[in-house]
C-alpha cells in the first residue's frame, strides 16, 4: 500500500512536472515572436513600450528610484567602465541605479542571454553589434530612439539595423590588424607589407636575424578564431559578402573554396613563425614580448593597445590589414560596445536617460575611450590617449580601406560556429586533425552557422 | 478488533514516515528529477534554447550523437580522464592512509597538508596550475638551469597528463581521510590474530587491511569515478578544453553544444547519454565492491 501510495505520488509529481514545463515555455514564448510571428511581436512589444512611457514618466519624473538591471558582456579591455558610468549617471540622473550583472563576451554572454530570454531580459543589454542579428529577430530588443543615434557616427548603423529599425548603439570601436614594432621596422629597412610576398619577405629577414616575426597567444583559441576572421575578411568576403548565405545554400564550402583554405593556412603561417610555446603563452605575456622587442607583429585588435601601453607607455607602434592574395586588403574595423534594451522594459524613460547620459556626456565618453584605448563611435568626441598606430588608422580611413567585420560575423556567427572552426584549426596546426579534416568539420556544422 | 489497532498503527507509521520522506523528495524531485525528465522532453526536439518552437525530432539526435566524431573524442578524453584518476587517487590516498596511520611523527601537520587543496574551488585549482605549468615551474627551469618540458596544458600530448596532476593534487587529500578512517576503526585484535597465525607486514595489509576497507574502497572508488566523469570547473580554468579539443570532457562538450552552440536538444541528448553512463557505472561499481565487502 505504502510503495502504491508513493509511486502515485512519484508519478503525479512527474507528469504535473513535464505539464509545467510545457507550460513555463510557452509562457517565455508569449512575448518574443518565432520567425513567422516577428511583426506581432514588434507590435506587442511597442504597445509595452508606450504603455511604459505614458506610466512611467509620472513616476521617474518625480524623482523615485529606479533600479535597471544591466548585463554587460565585455571584451577584456572593458572591465571597469561601469564604475565610470555609475559615477556619471549619478550627477544627473541620481534616482537611477544600475544593476550590474558583468561577464565576459566571449564566454558567458550568450548563455546569459539564452537563460534571460526564458526568464525576462534584463533593461539595458551590452554587448557587440553582431549580437543585433541574433536577438533582435526574436523580437525582444527595442528600437533605440533616434535622439540618441544621431549622436553617433552613421557608420555604426548599418549592421545594427534590421527592416529599417536601429537596435543597437554603437558606442566604441576596435581595429583589426598586424600591429607591427614600428622602431624595428625602420631599422631594419622593412616597408608596410602590401602583398603575401612583402609579408614573407619580412618574415624571412626576421628569421635571418633571429627576431621571431609574430607575437601570437594560441593558447586562447578566441585569438585563432579571431586572426582567421581578419584573414577571411580580406580574402573572401570582400570579394564575396554574401558568402555564409551561400555556404548555407550549399552553393559553396569551405573543402572547395580556394579562398577560405587560404585563410585557414594563413594560421600555419604565423603558427610556423611564433613562439613554440604559443599554446602555452597568454595574452598578457605575449603583449609583453612585442613590446620588448622579440618579436615583430601581432595580428590582433585594439585591445593589445591596453597591454602594450601598459607596459611600456613608450612604445612605438603602428597596424596595417593583413595582407590578401589580391594585395588589397582593408583595414578591419569592429564596432565594439553596443548597447542594447529590451522591448519589454517597464522603465522605458529611466534606459533613454541612461542613454542620455552615455551618449551626451563626452567627459564620460572620453574617460571610457581614454581607458579602453579604443575608437569613439560619437559624433564630435575624440580620446586623448597617446595612440601610436591612429596615423595609420587615419590614412586607411581617408583611402577608404576599411571594412566593418560585422558583416563577416553576421554571415558566419562566432557562438558554436567560428570558435568551433577554431578548435579545429589548433587541432590542425597541432597535428590532431589533417587540413581536410579541420575543412570538413567547419561544413559539417553549416547548421550552426547562422544566429537565426 | 486486535487487528484493526494494528492495521491503524501501521497506517499512522506510514503517515508519518511519509511526513518525514516529503521534505527531501520534493526538493530531489524539483532539483533533479523535473530537469531530467525536461533534458529527456528536449532531447526529442530541435530546440536551439532560444525559439519558443521545439520541434519533435524523435530519436534523431540520438543517431546524430553516434555519428558525432567530436562527441566520442570527448567520451574517450573523460574515461582516460577517470581511468587514470581512479587508479591513481585511490593507490596514492591508501598509500599515504597506511603511512599516516603507521605512527609517524607530524601526522597532524601531514594531514593537513595533503587535505588543504581539497578546500579550494576546481575552478581556483584550473588557475594556479596553469600559472604554475606556464610561468612558475618554467621560470624555475631558467633558475635552476634544467630543461624539463613543464608546458603540458600546451601540447595536446601532455594535456591529460597536466590534467591529472591538477587533480589528483586537489583530491588525493580527501580521499586519504576517508581510508585514514577506515583504517583506524579496523579492530587491532584482527592484525594480533594475523601476526599470531605468521602473517607478515603484506600478508596482514592484502588479508586484513584490504577486505577490512572494503567499504571505504566502496565510497572512493565510486566517488572518484563519478566526480571524474562529470569534471568541467577544471576545464574551464585552465586548458578550455583543449589544445583543440584534446581536453575536452562530455560535459565540457555538452554545454558548448547547447550553449554556446544553440544546439539544446542535441545536447540535451548528450545529458541523457551522461546520466544513463554515470548510473550504469555506479551500479555496477557498487554492486561488484559491495560483494566483496566483510563486517567485523
Amino acid at each position: 500500500m505504502k510503495k502504491k501510495i508513493v509511486s502515485s505520488l512519484l508519478a503525479a509529481v512527474m507528469v504535473s512536472s513535464m505539464l509545467a514545463g510545457c507550460g513555463q515555455s510557452n509562457d517565455a514564448g508569449s512575448a518574443p515572436a518565432d520567425a513567422a510571428g516577428e511583426a506581432p511581436a514588434q507590435e506587442q512589444s511597442n504597445e509595452t513600450e508606450a504603455e511604459a512611457e505614458t506610466e512611467a514618466p509620472a513616476a521617474e519624473e518625480a524623482g523615485e528610484e529606479v533600479t535597471l538591471t544591466v548585463l554587460a558582456g565585455q571584451s577584456t579591455t572593458d572591465a571597469g567602465i561601469e564604475d565610470m558610468i555609475d559615477e556619471a549617471l549619478a550627477e544627473k540622473y541620481p534616482n537611477i541605479t544600475l544593476e550590474w550583472e558583468c561577464v565576459d563576451w566571449g564566454n558567458d554572454f550568450q548563455p546569459k542571454m539564452q537563460q534571460y530570454l526564458q526568464s525576462g531580459l534584463p533593461d539595458i543589454m551590452i554587448g557587440k553589434a553582431q549580437d543585433v542579428a541574433t536577438y533582435a529577430p526574436q523580437g525582444v530588443l527595442a528600437e533605440i530612439d533616434s535622439t540618441y543615434l544621431d549622436r553617433g557616427l552613421d557608420a555604426a548603423r548599418e549592421n545594427v539595423t534590421i527592416d529599417g529599425k536601429t537596435y543597437g548603439m554603437v558606442y566604441n570601436a576596435l581595429y583589426q590588424g598586424v600591429y607591427y614594432n614600428k622602431d624595428m621596422f625602420a631599422e631594419n629597412g622593412w616597408e608596410v607589407p602590401k602583398t603575401m610576398d612583402d609579408l614573407q619577405a619580412i618574415i624571412d629577414d626576421c628569421n635571418a636575424k633571429g627576431i621571431k616575426p609574430f607575437a601570437s597567444h594560441m593558447v586562447d583559441t578566441w585569438s585563432i578564431g579571431n586572426v582567421t576572421m581578419q584573414f577571411m575578411m580580406n580574402d573572401v568576403f570582400n570579394n564575396t559578402p554574401d558568402w555564409g548565405d551561400q555556404f548555407r545554400e550549399g552553393k559553396v564550402s569551405f573543402a572547395d573554396s580556394e579562398e577560405m583554405k587560404t585563410a585557414y593556412e594563413y594560421n600555419k603561417l604565423i603558427f610556423d613563425n611564433t613562439y613554440p610555446d604559443t599554446f602555452s603563452t597568454e595574452q598578457t605575456d605575449c603583449d609583453a614580448k612585442m613590446v620588448m622587442g622579440e618579436a615583430a607583429m601581432k595580428v590582433s585588435g585594439s585591445w593589445s593597445i591596453q597591454n602594450f601601453l601598459d607596459i611600456d607607455e613608450s612604445f612605438n607602434f603602428g597596424i596595417f590589414p593583413f595582407p590578401n592574395q589580391t594585395g588589397d586588403s582593408k583595414l578591419i574595423f569592429e564596432p565594439n560596445i553596443t548597447i542594447m534594451t529590451s522591448a519589454q522594459t517597464e522603465h522605458q524613460d529611466a534606459v533613454n536617460q541612461v542613454l542620455d547620459v552615455l551618449t551626451s556626456d563626452k567627459e564620460l565618453a572620453v574617460e571610457i575611450y581614454d581607458y579602453t584605448k579604443t575608437a569613439s563611435m560619437l559624433k564630435d568626441v575624440s580620446p586623448t590617449f597617446e595612440n601610436p598606430s591612429q596615423a595609420d588608422i587615419d590614412q586607411y580611413a581617408a583611402d577608404g580601406n576599411i571594412v566593418d567585420v560585422t558583416l563577416g560575423n553576421n554571415q558566419l556567427v562566432w557562438g558554436g560556429f567560428q570558435e568551433e572552426n577554431a578548435k579545429d584549426i589548433a587541432a590542425w596546426l597541432q597535428g590532431q586533425e589533417s587540413f581536410e579534416d579541420a575543412l570538413a568539420a567547419s561544413d559539417g556544422r553549416v547548421d550552426a552557422s547562422s544566429a537565426n | 478488533m486486535a487487528k484493526k489497532t494494528k492495521s491503524s498503527m501501521e497506517d499512522k507509521m506510514a503517515r508519518q514516515y511519509l511526513i518525514l520522506v516529503l521534505p527531501g523528495f520534493l526538493i530531489f524531485t524539483v532539483g533533479l528529477i523535473i530537469p531530467l525528465l525536461l533534458s529527456l522532453r528536449y532531447s526529442l526536439t530541435d530546440w536551439d534554447g532560444m525559439a519558443t518552437e521545439k520541434i519533435f525530432v524523435g530519436l534523431k539526435n540520438y543517431v546524430k550523437l553516434f555519428q558525432d566524431k567530436e562527441f566520442l573524442d570527448s567520451w574517450w578524453f573523460t574515461i582516460k580522464f577517470t581511468v587514470g584518476n581512479t587508479l591513481i587517487q585511490n593507490i596514492a590516498a591508501l598509500l599515504f592512509a597506511v603511512a599516516l596511520d603507521s605512527g609517524i611523527k607530524a601526522k597532524k601537520i601531514y594531514r593537513t597538508v595533503f587535505f588543504v587543496p581539497c578546500l579550494i574551488s576546481a575552478v581556483i585549482v584550473g588557475f594556479i596550475w596553469l600559472k604554475m605549468f606556464s610561468n612558475v615551474l618554467p621560470a624555475m627551469n631558467d633558475w635552476l638551469g634544467t630543461n624539463f618540458n613543464f608546458l603540458l596544458f600546451g601540447d595536446a600530448k601532455t594535456v591529460l597528463g597536466g590534467l591529472l596532476i591538477a587533480n589528483n593534487w586537489q583530491w588525493i587529500g580527501y580521499w586519504m581521510l576517508i581510508y585514514l578512517a577506515g583504517l583506524q576503526s579496523v579492530p587491532s585484535e584482527l592484525y594480533e590474530a594475523a601476526k599470531v597465525d605468521g602473517a607478515g607486514a603484506i600478508k596482514r595489509f592484502f588479508n586484513v587491511t584490504i577486505p577490512m576497507l572494503a567499504p571505504a574502497i566502496t565510497i572512493c572508488v565510486v566517488g572518484i569515478t563519478t566526480g571524474s566523469l562529470k569534471v568541467y570547473d577544471l576545464l574551464v580554468s585552465s586548458t578550455k578544453g583543449g589544445p583543440g579539443r584534446a581536453s575536452t570532457s562530455v560535459i565540457y562538450k555538452t554545454y558548448t553544444t547547447a550553449i554556446n552552440g544553440r544546439q539544446y536538444g542535441y545536447g540535451s541528448a548528450m545529458t541523457v547519454t551522461l546520466v544513463i553512463a554515470l548510473l550504469a557505472v555506479a551500479l555496477i561499481q557498487v554492486k561488484g565492491l559491495k560483494s566483496k565487502e566483510v563486517q567485523a
